[in-house]
């Protein structure tokens, strides 16, 4: 069986999230998938994304987070997947998801599971950029995150 | 037998700024106050102070939300800047 609560150096699948989220009465599957973008800036175009997380803490807050879904959207299945460590550009950086009876449930499920994700587990990102190399275009003006 | 203390975790941006990723502070056998460890920290490392004041500190796997909280050797004490992650 998948675990709903991954940290993990493996890549992670869209596929096998779907699998994940199957369950007899769940008719709606609502999956989002974070990854990494080459972003412009000032040293070079990003090209992977280093993650790190207090790996204990981040695991008791993911737990949380699903009991909550469970709780409140009704999911009767969730995943909660991070990479940690170097994820390459195009790579998937994260993926969460929520199986519930209906889909209003289970988009309202996804969306709080990436929400309260990115807001409350302490997970970190450091961005590497090509060397040597100037951004083609002048900096992106998103200031947030390069994945997801 | 080593003196009391604690150990502080540090991450990401605090652990760029203090050069490390944990560091001991001493501390008598009951404690301190969760804000003279922080402000123990900013003394001891002049470039983590700005990280400091926009972190969160976890004593223990739970977010502290007063920093008179007593923090006691044994404990795990760690700073948290800002998350980023997805």
């Amino acid at each position: 069986m998948t675990p709903p609560i991954r940290l993990t150096r493996r890549p992670l699948s869209v596929a096998a999230a779907v699998r994940a989220l199957s369950g007899p009465d769940l008719g709606g599957v609502a999956v989002f998938a974070g990854r990494v973008r080459p972003d412009a800036r000032p040293g070079g175009r990003v090209v992977a994304i280093d993650y790190e997380a207090d790996a204990r803490f981040a695991r008791r807050r993911l737990a949380e987070i699903e009991r909550i879904a469970r709780a409140r959207y009704g999911a009767g299945q969730v995943v909660l997947w991070h990479r940690v460590g170097r994820v390459r550009v195009g790579e998937i950086a994260v993926v969460t998801g929520a199986a519930c009876p209906h889909r209003a449930k289970a988009f309202a499920a996804a969306r709080y599971l990436i929400e309260e994700l990115k807001r409350t587990v302490p997970i970190w990102k450091t961005e590497r950029a090509r060397r040597g190399r100037p951004p083609r275009r002048r900096p992106s003006r998103r200031t947030g995150p390069s994945a997801g | 037998m080593a003196a009391p203390s604690i150990e502080v975790r540090l991450y990401a941006a605090a652990r760029q700024a203090a050069r490390r990723s944990s560091v001991r502070i001493g501390a008598p056998p009951g404690g301190l106050a969760a804000a003279d460890l922080v402000r123990t920290l900013a003394r001891r490392f002049p470039d983590l102070a700005p990280v400091l004041r926009v972190s969160r500190y976890v004593r223990n796997d739970r977010t502290l939300t007063d920093l008179r909280t007593r923090v006691r050797p044994g404990d795990r004490f760690s700073v948290h800047p800002p998350y980023g992650g997805g």
